[in-house]
């Protein structure tokens, strides 16, 4: 798959609301989805490689562990069953010593042989007994606390194995002695009879333990032995006495289990050669435990501040990242309003001026016939309703005249064309203005307060549509005044741009009317007064020549215009 | 419209009886016929001489068959644009004073007009005072 089927896939879990910008239409972008989305997305880049390497950790450190673990087990276990056979082999060899020789005949004399058992008791110190048994497996001779002389050992297993020459080590029983203990028997041949006897040894099994906790160390928490069928040979810290069953099973070699109560444990086991026992080593826990906890909990420290700071910092992130876009997106919105607003306001001026242009040619028609009229009438002789028409003709001419100043200002709206730019003082345009209106002005008792700004830069503009504007903006004021009042103008520079501001103490308006009052034909005034055009020409040329203008209005206490001009009027 | 009723009363019954002997002679280029016809009527009235033709090449053709005084054109007209009438004239007769009057709101048109030597520009409706008072001053200055 090529990577763009790919991203092509990806792209289908992007929900409709975050493709492409806002518009508007009713695709309203859900800023809470679009957050939870990159909320996911970015916890899931920053959180899944920290578990990964975690986790990798976490189990890579562990098998080191217990791989040494296992290493320094084996060497223990090796110790473990080496020294065990050593002890075994230097009782059998203690024993076969005694069988060297003619010793048979010797030996079957009780004397001798309570003499040997205590030489032999005396040497090693733990020989309970000695038996001597004929080749039809009758003991022959005893010496020991039990009165066994006479048993019959034909039937035994191990009397039979170790019918030549060999060696037989008993599992630990307590047989009919009634204490735990095993023997040892020892085959030779007699050379009087050539006849095969046996010399038999029991030794208590608590030698076996002695043995056995000797080689016990800090490093293992239970060392036992075992035999072939499962059965403890020594006591277990875990599995009980001498005699408890441990396992069904006893398969040499190391492996790691699970203990009844939870814990880890690692089980050795080694074979010991030519006896029926396994020395078995437990150890439970690891080696390392202590530093593995360290591990673990350093890792877990580590772990959890990455994931807390990258959640911090994917949540700062996001909100930013969200409250951006949501911003854009108003900032986008708005602008999009504002073209659209301007968009409607030159249609209509098109269209304004295409009626202003077609109605033109009627109007002219009826203004030049009915001065014909009129012509005619003045020329002729007086009759009856002579008067009547000319007064009618003169309420036509007056319409006319209205339907003039209409078109005439209609087509103007829509004039477009080059700017004639030249440098210009804008406080100088105001004044020219200002006298052009001073009789009407002192007419209505109106004041006029310009503040004439000295430090303004100079402007690139027209002056012609400057002077339209200011005289169009200052004829509002003073008829939102009506009489007596105060008309006041400030110009003052504003990050690159100049602003003037001309405010009158006159009626004002409401929210609504101040919302509409840009728009062509709009008028408060009363019919017939006003052709509700002068603002939006106003508001076309202030747009032509690159700049704006806003409306600030309250009832009762007068409406302030600000017109925005660009210093380097560039756009024209 | 500046002026009351009664001044244009007054200035109407002025221009009806003032007939200055020498006639003005007066071509109107207007494809309104209605406005053209009116208009040829009240000024004849006033003692103008008056010719109309409804087309550019008409106008070109009035006057080069005879030379008018002062000549009113309309801007917008079905064959030749009134610029471009005017723009000829210019060439051939640079002493003809061409007065536009249209009902076409560009005053780019105006102004482009001027440029190529236009007497004066007017827009439709105009008073009739108003346009004869341009037209005398066009003759006089011819």
């Amino acid at each position: 798959m090529s990577i763009r089927k790919i991203l092509g896939k990806l792209d289908a879990f992007i929900p409709d609301s975050m493709r492409g910008p806002v518009d508007l239409g009713t695709k309203e972008r859900n800023y809470r989805q679009l957050k939870s989305l990159l909320m996911a997305a970015m916890l899931g880049i920053a959180m899944v490689p920290l578990l990964m390497v975690a986790g990798l950790s976490y189990y890579y450190y562990k098998d080191l562990l217990q791989k040494s673990e296992r290493e320094q087990l084996e060497w223990q276990l090796d110790g473990a069953t080496n020294s065990i056979e050593h002890m075994v082999d230097s009782l059998k060899s203690a024993i076969q010593f005694t069988t060297k020789g003619d010793r048979y005949g010797e030996l079957l004399d009780q004397q001798n042989l309570e003499e040997l058992l205590s030489r032999m008791q005396y040497h090693y110190g733990f020989f309970a007994d000695l038996g001597v048994i004929d080749a039809n497996g009758i003991q022959q001779a005893y010496s020991g606390p039990y009165g066994l002389t006479g048993t019959d050992y034909h039937n035994e297993k191990w009397f039979r194995d170790i019918a030549d020459g060999g060696v037989h080590i008993s599992r630990v029983t307590t047989g009919f002695r009634k204490a735990a203990h095993f023997a040892v028997a020892v085959s030779a041949i007699d050379p009087v009879t050539r006849q095969v006897w046996v010399l038999r040894a029991t030794i208590d099994s608590s030698t076996l333990q002695k043995f056995i906790d000797t080689i016990k160390t800090a490093a293992t928490d239970d060392v036992f032995l075992v035999d072939d069928e499962g059965i403890l040979q020594t006591s277990s810290r875990f599995y009980g006495e001498t005699l408890s069953r441990f396992s069904q099973e006893i398969p040499a070699g190391i492996r790691s289990g699970i203990l009844d109560d939870g814990a880890n444990v690692f089980e050795a086991i080694g074979i010991i050669e030519d006896t029926p026992w396994s020395v078995v080593i437990l150890k439970k826990h690891y080696l390392q435990q202590e530093e593995w906890q360290d591990f673990r909990k350093k890792l877990f420290l580590i772990v959890f501040s990455c994931m807390l700071a990258g959640i911090l910092v994917v949540v700062v992130l996001v909100e930013k990242l969200t409250d951006m876009i949501k911003k854009t997106d108003e900032l986008q919105l708005t602008m999009l309003k504002e073209a659209e607003h301007t968009n409607k306001l030159a249609s209509i001026g098109r269209l304004a001026a295409g009626v202003g242009h077609e109605i033109n040619n009627p109007l002219a028609i009826i203004d030049q016939k009915s001065g014909l009229i009129e012509d005619l009438l003045l020329m002729g002789e007086d009759f009856q309703y002579k008067g009547v028409i000319l007064k009618n003709l003169e309420g036509i001419n007056t319409s006319v005249g209205r339907c003039k100043t209409i078109t005439h200002r209609l087509l103007g709206f829509a004039r477009r064309g080059d700017n004639r730019l030249e440098t210009l003082q804008v406080c100088d345009v105001l004044t020219e203005v200002l006298q052009f209106l001073e009789n009407s002005m002192v007419k209505k008792r109106i004041t006029v307060d310009l503040q004439k700004n000295e430090d303004l830069p100079l402007l690139r503009s027209d002056k012609f549509q400057l002077q339209q504007i200011f005289l169009n903006i200052i004829n509002n004021a003073i008829d939102a005044i009506g009489e007596d009042g105060l008309v006041s103008i400030n110009s003052y520079v504003v990050a690159g741009d100049i602003r003037v501001v001309i405010q009158d103490d006159g009626a004002g308006m409401s929210e609504e009317v101040a919302a509409h009052i840009f728009e062509p034909f709009f008028t408060t005034k009363e019919q017939g007064k006003g052709t509700g055009l002068g603002l939006s020409i106003t508001y076309g040329l202030v747009k032509k020549l690159g700049g704006d203008i806003t409306v600030r209005s309250q009832v009762g206490k007068g409406t302030a215009f600000t017109i925005t001009l660009p210093i380097n009027n560039e756009s024209v | 419209m500046n002026s009351t009723s009664d001044d244009k009363h007054k200035m109407s019954e002025s221009g009806l009886n003032e007939a200055e002997p020498p006639k003005i002679k007066l071509l109107i280029a207007d494809d309104e016929q209605e406005f053209a016809a009116t208009l040829l009527a009240r000024l004849e009235l006033r003692n103008f001489d008056v010719t109309t033709v409804a087309s550019g090449t008409e106008a070109i053709a009035a006057v080069e068959e005879a030379m008018p005084d002062v000549m009113v054109l309309d801007l917008k007209m079905p064959d030749l644009d009134g610029l471009e009438v005017l723009a000829q004239l210019r060439k051939k007769y640079s002493d003809l004073k061409v007065i536009i009057l249209t009902g076409h709101g560009s005053f780019e048109a105006g102004r482009e007009g001027m440029e190529l030597g236009a007497f004066d520009y007017l827009m439709k409706p105009v008073d009739l005072n108003k346009l004869i008072e341009v037209v005398r001053d066009a003759h006089r200055q011819g």
